[in-house]
């Protein structure tokens, strides 16, 4: 559990996170997604105590994470790859970060063994890449067998079948009752991971709900209807905040209601469908939406509908 | 998620002890190579200067005052490189974790900071001493067959043993004068010039301006790092342990001021 309250960062006139309060539940994958500069990496920095808030505080179970007694057992850390000395092997890392809190060499072995490192684990962290870089980090965050994971975009630089890995073991941490908090830039990766989503723009909370329900509530969702009658339908579906676009003959495209509601309306009043496609507003899409008047940095003016972030 | 699902309990669990601290930061210490060659160096540099400065004594008639502080001069004038390597060592001890990043992991392990700090000033400080004292005893050993050549007779007395233990006292003062620096400077550049400018430098300048008018500038070399720390077992204006206070001073003020940049400081 994880607990924000008022919490804010400000580096001389710039507010990084401005006055936030939000709550990690256990037991779930929470997703923490923003545009670059949004104050992501700053608030998960806040957490463990790397920076100090401006104003307002963060707690972890209950205490600021420097008052427990074993943080290492409490929180597990992934915050930036590389925040490992490049002239130290993988497993003395381990060791040295371990040995603080009385974690011996079997407890080590167990985390190489579960990022699959064995066959580096005695190679210098130098000559890593970035994709082994991410293993150690995770590992390191793993060593203590903690109740809340922290993971800083823990997809950066894995391949597919890294990527995979990360996904299964931020699900089977959550479900074993544990805190996982993880930043990502990859909407579609929060949509298979995530059960719960705190999007973040410009350091302030701008959703803070369930994945399923930010899709729902996006302005994108859309119901593709084919009817020989789609005129006298489109007459029947109209209301506030409904948009209905006719984009060729016998078809509409109607937002602001669900396929459920439109198909009732059709039967009732005896109009065949001959198609009704939920037309899946990805969460990349509901993501644009939530965050298009708080991007930082901008790309231009050439950003086109499904632009890749 | 459904009311019954299981919050998970971190295992109870020993958590951050002044040993796990310690034994974290030696094996830090231990497992990166600028400490072995640094060591090294310590070590080969002091026998080697103490082997040439022997074989090149001369062999005059000398007092026994003189024969003691011969063979002084040659066990401990390996100390002059070795307190630069020190200093070295020391400022990358920390400066090497901030410029990988590595202190984030530090500093997440033990978020209270300075208890890393302490521990790590702890292990450099016994590692240094003991390193010093194995160049010191090793260069004075090894000089005995060829200073007796050359009419020097070495007498490992208490007064002779001891000069040599705070010959290795200085060293060591001087790695965790050098990690202070280097905590409140964070960039190996920065601060290993900080360092070598007080100990190689500051004498230097004092010495050029010592003919100058003003007393105080006069009165100023003894209480200087390095000239304290040659103190520390040559004696000179002050006594021996007179300088060791003014090194110490120096140690705390570097590392009180370290610690106090690293509890305040974001990391």
């Amino acid at each position: 559990m994880i607990h924000a309250q008022a919490l804010t960062k400000r580096y001389g006139a710039k507010t990084a996170v401005d006055d936030i309060d939000f709550t990690v539940k256990p037991g779930q994958v929470t997703g923490f997604l923003g545009p670059n500069g949004a104050g992501k990496s700053t608030t998960m920095r806040m957490i463990v105590g790397l920076d100090r808030p401006t104003h307002g505080g963060v707690t972890v179970n209950g205490k600021k994470y420097a008052e427990h007694k074993a943080p290492l057992h409490e929180v597990g850390a992934l915050l930036d790859a590389k925040a490992i000395h490049t002239g130290r092997s993988a497993y003395n890392h381990l060791l040295a970060m371990g040995a603080t809190h009385g974690i011996g060499k079997a407890r080590v072995n167990e985390v190489i063994g579960l990022t699959g490192l064995e066959s580096v684990a005695g190679k210098r962290v130098g000559g890593f890449s970035l994709g082994m870089g991410q293993r150690l980090g995770i590992a390191a965050a793993l060593l203590g067998d903690p109740a809340t994971l922290i993971l800083d975009e823990p997809v950066n630089g894995l391949d597919p079948e890294g990527v995979m890995w990360v996904r299964r073991l931020a699900r089977s941490l959550a479900a074993e009752g544990r805190t996982v908090f993880l930043s990502s830039h990859l909407m579609s990766e929060m949509a298979l991971t995530a059960d719960h989503l705190i999007v973040l723009g410009r350091g302030r909370v701008i959703a803070d709900a369930a994945v399923a329900d930010i899709l729902a509530a996006s302005t994108r969702t859309a119901v593709h209807v084919r009817s020989p009658r789609a005129d006298q339908l489109a007459q029947l579906l109209q209301g506030p905040k409904i948009s209905i676009t006719t984009t060729e003959q016998y078809s509409l495209t109607v937002t602001g209601l669900s396929a459920e509601t439109i198909s009732d309306t059709a039967a009732g009043a005896g109009i065949p469908l001959h198609e009704l496609t939920t037309v899946g507003a990805s969460l990349e899409e509901a993501y644009m939406d939530l965050t298009k008047d708080d991007v930082e940095y901008h790309a231009g003016t050439t950003t086109t509908e499904g632009a890749i972030l | 998620m459904s009311a019954t699902t299981a919050v998970y309990t971190a295992p109870s669990a020993i958590g951050l002890t002044a040993a796990g601290l310690i034994r974290s930061e030696w094996i830090k210490l231990r497992t990166v190579r600028s400490t072995i060659w640094s060591f090294a160096i310590v070590i080969v540099a002091s026998v080697t200067l103490a082997i040439g400065l022997s074989s090149s004594a001369s062999d005059v008639a000398r007092t026994i005052e003189e024969q003691a502080a011969e063979a002084l001069w040659v066990a401990t004038f390996g100390v002059y490189i070795g307190q630069l390597v020190m200093a070295v060592l020391g400022v990358l001890v920390i400066s090497g974790e901030y410029g990988t990043g590595m202190i984030r992991s530090t500093l997440t392990a033990v978020p209270k900071r300075t208890p890393a700090l302490a521990a790590k000033a702890v292990v450099l400080f016994v590692a240094s001493f003991i390193v010093g004292a194995i160049a010191t005893f090793a260069a004075s050993l090894i000089s005995v067959p060829i200073l007796a050549e050359r009419g020097v007779d070495v007498q490992f007395d208490g007064a002779f043993i001891s000069r040599l233990l705070l010959a290795s006292l200085y060293l060591a003062l001087t790695s965790v004068f050098a990690l202070g620096i280097g905590t409140i400077l964070r960039s190996s550049a920065g601060a290993l010039s900080a360092v070598l400018g007080v100990v190689l430098l500051l004498p230097f300048l004092v010495f050029q301006l010592e003919f100058a008018k003003a007393d105080w500038l006069r009165a100023l070399p003894p209480y200087l790092f390095s000239n304290a720390g040659a103190g520390m077992y040559t004696g000179g204006v002050f006594e021996q342990w007179q300088f060791f206070l003014i090194v110490v001073a120096w140690t705390a003020v570097s590392l009180g001021l370290g610690a106090l940049l690293l509890k305040r400081r974001d990391a």
